[in-house]
């Protein structure tokens, strides 16, 4: 209860081209008590007035054009210090380290669980 | 001159003055009244004489004679003769007119002149066939007034010839100086009988001069022909088209032209030396041909044209054709023509050669050939169709016949393509099956071409190829082909797992984050029904989304036989892009679809085709998944082709390939990848034949390569997709 009612301070925004997961994952946030908006690519984001109000960034890894490890760069030399929870449905064990070490809260494997999704949520906005 | 005895004048003058009458100008018996003079017999004889030599010595000349004769004889003016004559020159008795082919003394510039037949003083002498004696004549003949100077007097005596009157002889007193007598009588008809004797004589030697003329003229045609004949003949020797020889009887070869020197290789010399004998130049067993032909030559003059052979001066033999005839009037000698066969035998041997080899390659190739007429039913066939057939070479062979051979099931199929042929006339291909005897069944492959005979009649020429071989490595190698397509589609599979892992994880996330949240909707308080139905609904969408992903890649995958039904390339292409889009976003490509909106169907396999694009697209990721210095970009294209095809077009901005290779590619087991089997280019290209269609690779004018394939909406000869099942006969069938 104590994790939801922090949630309900902060903005998450979903960016991933899949229509699918922008349509169920806010839906899922918003039950879970966060404010939401979603992006079907990283260039919608940045060009939005979202990226300084934005929390936590949910960020899908592979997308036509700027890529998620694009875009998080691109945050990173605008000094945007927004924290980051990778998604992917590629399952490749190796691409999560690397992406921890660039500075991501975590990478999650679709499909992941509520429970996983909150734990990463918790520890970013935590972080924040 | 005598104007009026001219023909123009053959018609009386009209003149005021009557014509006095006959008798009124004849005095003829006054000629026994008056005093005679005396008979002077030695003038006579000696006139005579010399008549009947002048008549010897110059008969051109005797009628001017005789007229000097008359004149002197009868001490008249003038004198001369008279003939009946048709062309004014030649005598004639049948005449219409006299003419004075000679005339001495005063008259003598008249020569030539005359009278006609029917209205004058030598047409009255013959009328009434005597003697007569005219006064002034041109008192009845007016026409007679110019001819001057006047006769006062006038004796004509007929002549003739065979008892036939036929000319006059006359003497003229052109004053009354003296008057004819008895003795001028006597004297002139004994000229007139001379005269008689000249004309006969002048008549046989024109008739001979004429004779002579026409000889010398057939003569001298003769020579012409002949010299015409000559040249022509010379012509034809020298001319060395043909050999020419000339011989006789004992062998000798006694001339020839250079046409038959050279054909065996003989010089004049040779022949000047008497080396050349027919004989020596025979071989032994041609001899017997000459001996026939000799033995014709003796019976009928010439021998007919036969065929031998010559030994060459080499020894080497040419054939030649052979006909000849002995000269006219001689036993012995002749001539005879040699024409060269050596290039007639050549291309015999060249035709017999490619007979055979024909039969040899259709005994091989198992192909036999038959022409059918159409309108008259009448089939030829050639001898390797009755063995594929197994009918007894010879039989004659008709559509009944090949009926009891074609295979049950395909008999229809015969009606159908006969009843076509016969109305149409288009070429035609054919595939259908025979049941042999033995129960054996054999697959044959017809190709026909129509054309029209001589009389314009429709006529099919036809091969017919035994290809129950073929059909059964084909089978072999179909099955095969299927076995690699799986090996190929199952390593694709373990190169797309990443990708096929994406493609069914995306549709489970939202299944499972929309199921969590439905559950996280209906714990609520109160619950969130109307948010829990939607997100179920799209938990359902979801799954059926990753349901359709897995469905696609068990199809891509399976193994199985290969089907042939209507396929819309547009949306094979939009499954494969679809199943390979994670992969090729993974790699960083931009992916560019270009698909056209009026794409036609195309007949074939749509999971073979579908392999195909796949590994294009893979091949295209792989090169471009080195390229850094520019956009990874690819482009996949479908647009209509032309002759009613299709075409795919797969194009990538990456590495290429080395234009050295181009034809290697599609080798199998040739990669140009580190892990590559090298089997994906060569199945992909062993697939797209099997539609009919080609597979080809090239490079772009900027970076990268360009592959692409174009196939036929409908396979060549196939009506349709079902048809190109049914003209396939099962392997299953071939007992034999």
């Amino acid at each position: 209860m104590r994790k939801i009612m922090r949630a309900k301070h902060s903005l998450v925004s979903v960016v991933d081209d899949d229509e699918s997961v922008r349509e169920s994952l806010p839906d899922l946030l918003r039950e879970l008590g966060f404010a939401v908006q979603a992006f079907s690519s990283a260039e919608e984001f940045l060009a939005s007035n979202y990226v300084d109000k934005t929390n936590c960034l949910i960020l899908d890894v592979a997308m036509p054009g700027m890529t998620g490890p694009d875009l998080q760069r691109e945050l990173k030399l605008r000094r945007q210090e927004i924290p980051i929870v990778f998604i992917t449905a590629r399952k490749d064990e190796t691409i999560r380290p690397r992406l921890i070490e660039l500075g991501a809260v975590d990478c999650l494997f679709k499909p992941f669980s509520d429970t996983a999704l909150l734990a990463a949520l918790n520890v970013a906005l935590r972080v924040n | 001159m005598a104007e009026s005895a001219k023909p123009a004048n053959d018609v009386p003058l009209e003149t005021s003055i009557p014509a006095a009458s006959l008798e009124s100008i004849l005095c003829t018996d006054e000629l026994q009244r008056r005093p005679s003079r005396p008979h002077d017999y030695e003038k006579e004889n000696c006139a005579l004489v010399k008549l009947v030599s002048a008549l010897a010595d110059s008969p051109t000349t005797i009628l001017q004679t005789l007229a000097e004769t008359i004149l002197d004889i009868t001490q008249s003016d003038s004198a001369g003769l008279s003939l009946l004559t048709r062309d004014g020159k030649t005598p004639d008795v049948c005449g219409k007119r006299f003419y004075w082919p000679a005339i001495a003394g005063m008259w003598n510039p008249h020569v030539g002149g005359g009278t006609p037949r029917d209205f004058g003083p030598c047409g009255d002498v013959l009328d009434q066939n005597r003697t007569l004696l005219f006064r002034h004549f041109e008192r009845r003949y007016p026409y007679l007034l110019p001819v001057i100077p006047a006769a006062e007097e006038c004796l004509l005596v007929p002549f003739y010839v065979a008892g036939e009157a036929v000319g006059t002889i006359w003497a003229i007193m052109h004053s009354d100086r003296r008057r004819f007598d008895a003795e001028d009588n006597r004297v002139m008809a004994s000229l007139g009988k001379f005269a008689s004797s000249a004309y006969q004589a002048l008549t046989h030697i024109e008739d001979l001069k004429f004779q002579v003329s026409e000889r010398e003229k057939a003569e001298a045609e003769v020579r012409e022909l002949a010299r015409g004949l000559e040249a022509k003949i010379r012509r034809l020797v020298e001319a060395n088209v043909v050999g020419i020889v000339m011989w006789n009887l004992e062998g000798a070869i006694t001339g020839a032209n250079e046409a038959f020197l050279r054909m065996v290789q003989y010089d004049r010399e040779d022949l000047a030396s008497g080396r050349v004998r027919s004989t020596d130049l025979t071989p032994a067993e041609w001899r017997s041909h000459d001996e026939q032909a000799v033995a014709e030559l003796k019976a009928t003059g010439i021998f007919q044209a036969f065929e031998k052979e010559y030994f060459r001066k080499d020894g080497s033999r040419v054939p030649v054709l052979l006909g000849g005839a002995l000269f006219e009037g001689n036993r012995n000698e002749g001539v005879a023509f040699v024409l060269d066969l050596s290039e007639q035998k050549r291309v015999e041997r060249a035709l017999r050669r490619s007979e055979s080899f024909l039969a040899e390659s259709q005994r091989l190739s198992l192909t036999g050939s038959f022409s059918w007429k159409a309108a008259t039913g009448e089939i030829t066939w050639s001898e390797q169709l009755y063995r594929i057939y197994e009918f007894e070479i010879g039989v004659p062979v008709t559509l009944e016949l090949i009926r009891t051979r074609v295979h049950p099931e395909d008999v229809t199929l015969l009606e159908k393509m006969v009843e076509q042929t016969r109305n149409g006339s288009n070429d035609f291909e054919w595939q259908y099956r025979l049941l042999m005897p033995d129960h054996s069944i054999k697959c044959m492959y017809a190709v026909a071409h129509a054309t029209r005979d001589q009389d314009g009649q429709l006529e099919y020429i036809a091969a017919v190829q035994d290809v129950t071989a073929r059909r059964l490595s084909e089978d072999a190698l179909d099955k095969a082909r299927l076995e690699l397509a799986h090996v190929a589609r199952v390593t694709s599979l373990g190169a797309l797992t990443a990708s096929i892992a994406h493609e069914v994880n995306q549709p489970l996330s939202g299944i499972v984050t929309n199921a969590s949240a439905c559950l996280h909707m209906l714990a609520a308080d109160p619950p969130n029904v109307e948010g829990a139905r939607e997100t179920a609904r799209r938990t359902i969408r979801d799954s059926n989304r990753a349901s359709e992903v897995i469905g696609r890649l068990r199809a891509l995958f399976s193994k199985k036989s290969s089907t042939s039904d209507s396929v819309d390339l547009n949306e094979a292409a939009r499954e494969v892009i679809a199943l390979s889009l994670s992969e090729l976003q993974r790699n960083r490509v931009i992916l560019r679809p270009e698909l056209a909106d009026d794409l036609p169907p195309i007949t074939g396999d749509r999971v073979q085709l579908q392999q195909v694009i796949l590994n294009l697209l893979r091949n295209a990721s792989d090169a471009l998944s080195v390229v850094e210095d520019r956009p990874r970009q690819l482009l996949v294209r479908t647009e209509p082709d032309e002759g009613n095809r299709v075409r795919l077009t797969v194009q990538d901005s990456g590495v290429g390939f080395d234009p050295q290779l181009a034809d290697r590619l599609f080798e199998a087991f040739y990669s140009t990848k580190n892990d590559g089997m090298g089997m994906g280019l060569s199945v992909s290209r062993s697939i797209i034949e099997s539609h009919h269609g080609r597979l080809w690779a090239s490079l772009n004018n900027g970076p990268g390569a360009t592959f692409s394939f174009s196939i036929p909406c409908r396979p060549a000869g196939a009506p349709d997709a079902h048809n190109l099942e049914a003209r396939r006969p099962p392997a299953g069938r071939n007992a034999a």
